[in-house]
């Protein structure tokens, strides 16, 4: 998993809770990287879901809750330091349906190690989309956020509606229909 | 938990995390640097990939234009707007074009443009309906305007649903165009032969079926056709045109039955025309196919021919019947046609002369040259008409006349050529007979004039050497009987040659050889010479005679001096005889006269005894003397006839009246036109006595074969103290004229050996120092033609024998070299000097010789015997006209003239060369060859001198 996913909550942590908190979660756990992380680096998986139940411990938040908070945080951030993609798109729908084929193409050439979930575009209309995800990481809470983040980015209002296809969290369906 | 040991941690957290993250950095750096240098790697190897997989393509590309190439027919890609982007070589082959020159061309440019439209609507619809292929012919033009079928197959090609272009695979299909032309053409020809031709025409088929039938052949036979029908049916319902059906059927079977081409097989139709009818049968490889039936009207043909024919069979009765044998050759000369007449004429049957050629059969070879000629003026197309000899059969010959024209046939060219023949033997043998006849006179006349001329010289020459004998006696010391004797002796003498002389003018007026010679002269001259001739005799005689002439006559008249001379002598010597004293008159009166001429009366009156009335009648009639018995002979009674025929010879009239005691008067009348020119008068021949003081100093050389006048003469000469050379015949002249050079030749007509006219030849025709010498001819034989005779030999003069010593010495002043012979002799130098301006160069002499006169004489004499006789050659090769000899004579012998002194003729040799080259007119080149001749002629006598003078020096 791309170091900027565990900064990103780290940052995220600090803002709300204060570097205690921070130091607490990094000292407490038992991280194989030393809880150093760099945007640039990688890191396993594993530690990512022991920082998040140890932030749930510490904070009474479920972790889907936090997850999804966790997306909507990361979408801003993206939306700075990843500007040139997210101005492609003129709605969110646009920028959505673009992640598939041209973001995540665009991030496995910058980052070839990446591991990345699939988000298929089902149906697509003014307004209305069905988004798949699929993705063995089970984060679709974390893509909640982020659709929310992006329709917040546009000023766009949706409710979107989750339905676990797999049972697991692996393959989750999106729909996003707008007012 | 300080606040300083969380600050800490973190910082030491991020201080590992910044480590980490330049570690991925560096890492990634190098990364970043193998992936460029991959890159770059893999970029060169992907250049060189790109390289083999240009070169592949290309080799696969050549493979398939290389197959293009090969291939015979045009393969050829054109755009959608008609532009050619491809065309194979083969094009080249088929239309001339290359290959470069058509690519970017329209299509247009190949196609004749009648095929432009439907070519433009074949692609456009091709496109339009999306055809895939097509094939199409069409007319091309080859690059050298051939005219050449091609037939395309065209395929579009797509790209991406869309129609890019065209390719078309042609191929030249004249060859089977034109086939198909000609079948077509022939197709039409002959249906359109068929239906216009003149014959009927039927055809059938192997079952006799009619298949074909003409409009003629229905028009003929008045008929309807049906095909189905047998020709046979068909004649069946021609009854009323054919007349007997029956017949026309059984010879149709017969036809039929035989199978044999028959042509022009004659029918008589009921309406009196005739019909021509051909047989045909069709057979292929012997099997029978049908037949053909072809019928002609020939009804005026028939009648035409029978006309000709009717017209040919009378006329070739005219001709057998005629007296003229007709004979026809063709080019070749071979016998197409002959005419009984001809045949009769020859000998020959008519198959014996036709085929073969008539010069081999009947031509003698020595007319072939003739016949040739005419043969060829034949081909010419000329007629003409000749006499020749032909062979009979039986080897005898005829003589024919024979007319020949050319024959042409009916497109005009020249086929042959037809003799008539008319048979000439009997004309011919009396033509014969006739030019032996006159041949026979012609030779005794001219025995006659040989005798009559034997004759006078026979009497003359021994009265010629009394005469002189008598002469020369009288200068002896005689005593006054021997005197006496000796004058009646020279009065005899003198009487019996004027007898003679009479006798043979008489004999040559009446046998019509007395010739006017016309030339200008100065009637004045003329009479006062008589005058003076008879002054002499008169001395001792109480007889004046006086002229009396005309002043209107003025300047010279044409007419023969010689003869009047002679009418006046005659005249004025019978006045002289039969007047004792008193006058003798001659008047000359111009009776008319008008710009071109003079009508003179002459008179001679005398005071003498007179005529009888009664004898004037008889007066001019031979042999009548008035009075021989009163009167001694002083006459030959043939002076007045004589006379009288000379006069009426010129035109004239002569009369007389007399009265006995009184005198008599003798009047003619003569014209003369008048002369323009001026006549040199020329040294008279009178007679006047002379001492041997003037009597012109020159060398004589004679030839005298009679030794009495061998006498005579050298005592003459030797009185006058002339230096001379004697001969006794011709050879021994030539011989002396070769040693030495005389002034004067006189030659003895008549001799032994050579007689004077082959001596005079030789003398002007071989070289020797007198090729100029002036010859005179002394002949007994006056005859006038003699003196003809004498001027085509080459001699100068003439001088009848027997001479009186007067006479001769005249003929030495004519001849003898200006000057005196001393004198010349003995200053020569002087004289060179004296001649220096009109005659030779001495200073060039001097140059060109020195002292050298042995060369000088070789030069000298080289040049007077080869070049003077070359320059008298000159104006002969002017007159004939042959210039451009003339011209190279003139040059050939211009350098020799400086070589003896003659620069001055040098220089008019050289004008006459120029005048030649610049065609200047013939008359004045005439001129200026008679002057060199002149000229020369004047300077001979120099240069003789100049040879003799340094060939004295040189020995």
């Amino acid at each position: 998993m791309k170091g900027i996913v565990f900064t990103g909550l780290l940052d995220m942590v600090e803002e709300q809770y204060g570097y205690e908190l921070v130091d607490e979660l990094l000292t407490e756990n038992d991280l194989p990287s030393g809880g150093i992380y760099t945007t640039i680096g990688t890191y396993d998986h594993a530690e990512m879901v022991t920082l998040v139940r140890a932030l749930q411990q510490k904070t009474g938040i479920p972790i889907p809750d936090l997850l999804r908070v966790y997306g909507h945080y990361t979408f801003r951030s993206f939306s700075r330091s990843y500007r040139m993609f997210i101005d492609q798109a003129t709605s969110a729908f646009e920028l959505l349906n673009s992640v598939q084929h041209y973001i995540h193409v665009e991030v496995r050439k910058l980052y070839p190690d990446a591991e990345l979930p699939q988000f298929i575009i089902d149906k697509l209309t003014d307004k209305t989309m069905i988004m798949r995800y699929e993705s063995e990481r089970k984060m679709a809470d974390f893509a909640y956020g982020m659709i929310e983040g992006c329709l917040d980015h546009f000023q766009e209002k949706a409710t979107i509606s989750m339905a676990d296809l797999s049972g697991d969290g692996s393959r989750v369906e999106f729909t996003i229909q707008k007012e | 938990m300080s606040e300083l040991e969380l600050t800490k941690r973190r910082l030491e957290r991020e201080k590992a995390a910044r480590r980490q993250a330049e570690a991925i950095l560096e890492d990634k750096a190098r990364q970043l640097y193998h992936a460029n240098e991959a890159l770059q790697r893999l970029n060169g190897s992907l250049e060189t990939e790109i390289q083999r997989k240009l070169i592949e393509l290309d080799l696969s590309e050549q493979r398939y234009r290389q197959l293009i190439d090969s291939v015979d027919d045009i393969i050829y890609k054109m755009s959608l707007d008609g532009l050619f982007t491809y065309v194979s070589p083969a094009i080249e082959n088929v239309l001339g074009y290359r290959q470069e020159t058509v690519v970017g061309r329209h299509f247009t440019h190949l196609v004749q443009p009648e095929c432009w439209q439907e070519m433009a609507h074949f692609y456009q619809q091709m496109v339009r309906e999306r055809t895939l292929s097509t094939y199409y012919e069409f007319a091309a033009k080859s690059r050298d305007g051939r005219r050449v079928w091609i037939g395309q197959t065209v395929r579009l090609i797509e790209a991406d649903g869309q129609i890019v272009e065209m390719v078309g695979v042609a191929r030249d299909i004249t060859a089977r165009r034109n086939a198909e032309q000609a079948l077509q053409t022939t197709e039409i020809r002959f249906s359109t032969l068929l239906s216009n031709l003149h014959a009927g025409v039927l055809v059938e088929d192997e079952e006799g079926e009619i298949i074909l039938a003409n409009q003629q052949y229905c028009t003929i036979f008045d008929l309807p056709v049906q095909p189905g029908q047998s020709h046979r049916q068909s004649a069946g319902l021609a009854q009323h045109v054919l007349g007997e059906v029956a017949a026309f059927n059984a010879r149709l079977d017969e036809l039929l039955r035989d199978r044999k081409l028959v042509e022009a097989d004659e029918i008589r139709l009921r309406n009196g025309r005739i019909l021509e009818r051909d047989y045909v049968p069709i057979v292929l490889a012997g099997r029978k196919l049908g037949t053909l039936w072809m019928y002609r009207d020939v009804t005026g043909k028939f009648h035409a021919r029978e006309l000709i024919r009717r017209s040919e069979e009378k006329y070739r009765g005219i001709m057998n019947k005629m007296d003229l044998g007709l004979i026809e050759v063709d080019r070749t000369d071979i016998i197409l046609r002959v005419y009984e007449r001809f045949c009769a004429m020859l000998g020959y049957a008519e198959d014996e002369l036709i085929g073969r050629n008539i010069n081999d059969m009947l031509v003698p070879p020595e007319f072939q040259p003739l016949v040739d000629e005419q043969l060829q003026s034949r081909q010419q197309g000329l007629s003409g008409s000749y006499e020749l000899q032909l062979i009979r059969k039986d080897g005898s010959r005829i003589w024919v006349l024979v007319s020949g024209v050319p024959i042409y046939d009916e497109r005009g060219d020249l086929v042959g050529s037809m003799g008539i023949h008319y048979d000439l033997t009997q004309r011919k043998e009396l033509e014969l007979e006739l030019a032996a006849a006159r041949q026979v006179a012609e030779d005794a006349r001219m025995a006659e004039k040989q005798f009559l001329a034997n004759m006078s010289h026979e009497i003359r020459t021994p009265l010629n050497a009394i005469i002189g004998m008598s002469h020369l006696l009288l200068d002896t010391p005689l005593s006054p009987r021997q005197h006496e004797y000796i004058d009646s002796l020279k009065t005899s003498a003198d009487f019996l040659h004027r007898l003679i002389s009479d006798l043979l003018d008489m004999t040559k007026i009446e046998a019509g050889r007395i010739e006017m010679n016309l030339r200008p002269f100065d009637l004045s001259t003329l009479l006062y010479s008589t005058q003076k001739v008879f002054e002499m005799k008169l001395t001792d005689r109480p007889v004046t005679i006086d002229v009396l002439l005309d002043t209107r006559i003025r300047g010279n008249v044409v007419g023969d001096d010689l003869i009047l001379n002679q009418i006046l002598l005659n005249l004025i010597g019978n006045a002289e005889k039969f007047t004792e004293e008193g006058s003798i008159q001659i008047i000359a009166r111009v009776r008319r006269e008008d710009e071109h001429e003079y009508v003179i009366d002459f008179t001679v009156s005398d005071t003498g005894i007179g005529i009888p009335a009664e004898k004037l009648d008889s007066i001019f009639q031979k042999f009548r003397q008035v009075n021989p018995s009163a009167h001694k002979p002083k006459g030959t009674g043939l002076g007045l006839a004589i006379t009288k025929e000379l006069v009426e010879l010129q035109g004239g009239t002569i009369s007389v009246r007399s009265q006995v005691g009184v005198g008599s008067q003798f009047m003619f009348t003569l014209s003369f036109s008048k002369s323009r020119d001026m006549v040199v008068p020329v040294n008279n021949p009178v007679p006047v006595a002379v001492s041997p003081a003037d009597i012109p100093q020159c060398r004589v050389l004679i030839a005298e074969d009679n030794p009495l006048n061998q006498k005579y003469i050298s005592n003459l000469f030797a009185k006058w103290m002339i230096p001379f050379g004697m001969a006794s015949d011709g050879a021994e002249l030539v011989e002396l004229a070769r040693q030495q050079v005389y002034d004067l030749i006189l030659m003895d007509v008549q001799m032994p050996v050579m007689n004077g006219y082959e001596a005079a030849e030789a003398i002007r025709k071989t070289p020797n120092p007198n090729l100029f010498t002036p010859i005179v001819a002394l002949t007994a034989s006056a005859m006038l033609d003699q003196r003809e005779m004498a001027t085509q030999a080459g001699m100068n003069d003439f001088l009848a024998k027997p001479f009186e010593p007067m006479q001769l010495i005249d003929v030495l002043r004519r001849y003898a070299p200006v000057g005196n012979l001393r004198e010349r002799s003995a200053d020569a130098a002087e004289q060179a000097v004296s001649t220096a301006q009109d005659g030779l160069n001495y200073q060039r002499l001097d140059e060109l010789y020195g002292d050298d006169a042995a060369y000088a004489s070789e030069m000298f004499a080289a040049f007077l015997s080869d070049v003077v006789p070359d320059v008298a050659n000159l104006p002969t090769l002017c007159r004939v006209e042959r210039l451009p000899e003339l011209a190279q004579l003139a040059h050939k012998i211009r350098p020799t003239f400086p070589m003896v002194g003659l620069t001055g003729l040098e220089t008019e040799l050289e004008q006459l060369e120029q005048a030649i080259h610049g065609k200047q007119p013939l008359d004045q080149i005439e001129q200026r060859c008679a002057g060199l001749v002149q000229e020369l002629n004047r300077m001979v006598p120099l240069l003789q001198a100049e040879l003799q003078k340094r060939l004295h020096l040189s020995t």
